[in-house]
């Protein structure tokens, strides 16, 4: 009978055929060259173009596919997906013109000089051939160290406490622990500057450590205690079980099994801090030239670097802002990239280890 | 009765304690347990400081401080902050308006569209950016963005100055520096962040409850708004919540794209002159008297009220929606 002739059996759920994708194909090319053409040669404005004329064109095109092929809910899901992709194109080019315009304006700017000199002698005017952000780094690096000595012991001794101790009040420091890390770096800085006179300290790079210290306490606190809890309670059980003191249990197992995890929001919280201007804006006065004592006379930031050169009208100021924000930018880069490559070693291992105990039982 | 006798036979799994024993424990759970009461010692000492300060300035504008818009440190002394706070909150919605939607589809191509690999990869593109500093930002926004963004604003005059909002009192004063331009920078700000929570409650989703609605029949569109959406609700505006915090808490990237009035603006997105609190604060304190000082301490300890309350709210929320967390 015909029914059983041998036919290539296709699983009818993947199957396409060549018309529905050459369906698909036009109902995505019209809309578009509808849309490019109506801007490129009727004239008209790009945003009405792509909101007035390619969404609603896109949408129809799509839906009509979707409802040839699969009906009403054809029509819904092409919707769904039309709308899906169109605003996570417009995340991903507003996210990515922030990267590149940063990338292509600050490249002018960099040199060897750049990053090496100090602003001594430098005018709104002066061409970029001379003076740089050297300073700035240098007083940035200097201002987040003093920031990360502070924080990290505290933030990892309250993870400890979040993941190792049974008090009660683990939830409540969770809690407020989770509160601060959205604390606005304005406050922050305005606490600082209203402790400042009982502290007696007055405008240096100390006071914008200090200031920063509030910022970065939360994260390296919940970071590390995420990391904390990746080590598995048994290591710890059977550390104190063989008659280690918690404390020893804590330093010679759970620590070094957790030391990626560690490193991971150590580079974390310096990514969330070293750009944060406003506390340093409040707590440090700006300086030009190189200041490398922490508690004597102002301190420059690469942060407070570009906010002195941002509203100004001179283009090689402009442009000076620009290179200190590639900097910037390329130094937090480098802080997270490397967090993330930690972390997926971590997996890696992790995985391993799972295959070699597998074959074992086996 | 079956319960109880269930109950009953059920071991009762016994809860081991574990308590310092010796100096060194003693020292060490001692350590971690101050370093943990400094959280909320830290959270009273901001209060208590800056309620110091900003007491001369409560103390003078009365309630008056939050509802008045006159602000004359040096004149009268008169400081009221209500153009400030309520420009904070217009900019802030309108920022929540516009990256929700985004994040949310961001979130959902991430999870359930693209194949794993491009999923990391624009995971790891969008975590990135959440790392980019505020003054960056506003370096990009006040070159690049503010030209883009001010002709999409007189292109929404032009065509929907009917509705109210869109409307503008002078169009020839052109369309930068409005609430609009800074709600959509405070949108770039916060994507990332309701992006990153959603994308986790939508990956740590059921799968077997996706499966299951796919088996009776479901569609994409369907599933996504029957079962993706009201299950991870509570994580979605747990994620805006702390979108919001962020946005009334930004500083510097508002400062460069807004015009800070005290005339205040109830609603008119385009109009160029707007107001924000942080950004007010680091407009003013570069110049400001010791009365103004504590003007702007006191608008300090506004926002971090505010801020604090949207996120011991924001927090609880997303740590219910995030049991796989605790």
């Amino acid at each position: 009978m015909s029914a059983f002739s041998p036919r290539p059996v296709k699983q009818p759920w993947t199957a396409k055929s060549s018309t529905r994708s050459l369906k698909i194909f036009l109902a995505s090319l019209i809309p578009l060259l509808v849309a490019v053409g109506s801007w490129l040669i009727l004239g008209i404005d790009y945003t009405v173009a792509l909101v007035g004329i390619f969404l609603p064109l896109q949408i129809l095109s799509a839906g009509i596919v979707g409802f040839n092929a699969f009906g009403r809910r054809g029509f819904k899901d092409a919707l769904l997906l039309v709308l899906t992709i169109f605003l996570s194109t417009t995340v991903l080019v507003l996210l990515s013109s922030v990267l590149f315009s940063v990338i292509l304006k600050g490249w002018h700017a960099l040199s060897g000089q750049f990053i090496l000199e100090n602003n001594i002698y430098v005018s709104t005017t002066t061409s970029l051939d001379y003076g740089g952000v050297g300073h700035a780094i240098l007083g940035s690096l200097i201002v987040v160290a003093i920031t990360t000595v502070l924080a990290v012991p505290l933030g990892i001794s309250i993870a400890v406490f979040l993941t190792q101790s049974q008090s009660k009040l683990r939830g409540p420091v969770r809690t407020f622990t989770q509160a601060i890390s959205g604390l606005p770096s304005v406050v922050s800085g305005l606490f600082i500057l209203s402790l400042m006179p009982y502290l007696h300290l007055e405008h240096v790079g100390f006071a914008g450590s200090l200031a920063l210290f509030p910022l970065m306490l939360p994260t390296m606190a919940r970071v590390s205690e995420e990391a904390l809890r990746l080590v598995p309670n048994d290591l710890r059980m059977a550390a104190l079980a063989l008659g280690a003191p918690n404390y020893k249990a804590f330093f010679k197992v759970i620590l070094p099994a957790a030391k990626t995890g560690i490193i991971t929001a150590l580079l974390l919280g310096l990514a969330r801090v070293i750009g944060e201007t406003a506390p340093l804006v409040l707590t440090l006065s700006p300086n030009n030239g190189t200041n490398l004592n922490p508690f004597y006379e102002g301190m420059a930031s690469l942060p407070r670097y570009i906010y002195s050169f941002v509203n100004t009208k001179y283009p090689t100021s402009q442009e000076r802002a620009w290179g200190a924000a590639l900097v910037l930018v390329m130094v937090v880069a480098l802080l997270f990239a490397s967090a993330r490559i930690l972390g997926r070693k971590k997996k890696l291992k992790t995985k391993t280890v799972k295959k070699n105990t597998i074959k074992k039982d086996a | 009765m079956s319960v109880n006798s269930t109950n009953d036979t059920k071991q009762v799994r016994r809860n081991l304690k574990i308590k310092p024993s010796g100096t060194g424990d003693v020292i060490f759970s001692g350590v971690t347990s101050v370093a943990a009461m400094f959280t909320f010692v830290l959270v009273l000492l901001i209060l208590i400081f800056l309620t110091i300060r900003a007491l001369p300035t409560l103390q003078a504008n009365g309630l008056n401080f939050l509802l008045g818009s006159t602000w004359e440190p040096d004149g009268s002394g008169v400081m009221q902050l209500a153009p400030m706070i309520w420009g904070s909150i217009l900019i802030a919605l309108f920022g929540i308006l516009v990256a929700t939607p985004m994040a949310v589809s961001t979130a959902y191509l991430i999870v359930f569209v693209l194949p794993r690999q491009a999923g990391s990869i624009l995971t790891s593109i969008v975590d990135l950016l959440a790392a980019i500093p505020s003054v960056v930002l506003g370096l990009w926004g006040l070159w690049v963005f503010t030209p883009i963004a001010s002709h999409w604003a007189e292109t929404l005059h032009k065509y929907f100055a009917w509705i109210p909002i869109f409307q503008v009192s002078n169009p020839e004063a052109g369309f930068q520096r409005s609430p609009f331009i800074a709600g959509w920078i405070v949108a770039v700000m916060i994507m990332p962040i309701i992006t990153s929570v959603t994308r986790e409650i939508f990956s740590q989703l059921d799968r077997d409850l996706i499966n299951g609605a796919l088996a009776l029949g479901g569609s994409k569109s369907s599933i996504f708004a029957r079962v993706i959406l009201p299950t991870s609700s509570g994580g979605i505006i747990g994620g805006v919540l702390l979108g919001l915090g962020r946005a009334i808490g930004e500083t510097v990237a508002i400062f460069y794209v807004l015009n800070l009035s005290t005339d205040i603006n109830w609603g008119q997105l385009l109009e160029p002159r707007g107001g924000a609190v942080a950004s007010w604060i680091l407009a003013r304190f570069g110049e400001a008297s010791t009365l103004e000082q504590s003007g702007l301490i006191a608008a300090g300890l506004v926002i971090f009220c505010i801020t604090l309350i949207v996120n011991f709210i924001a927090n609880a929320i997303v740590n219910r929606a995030q049991p796989w967390r605790r």
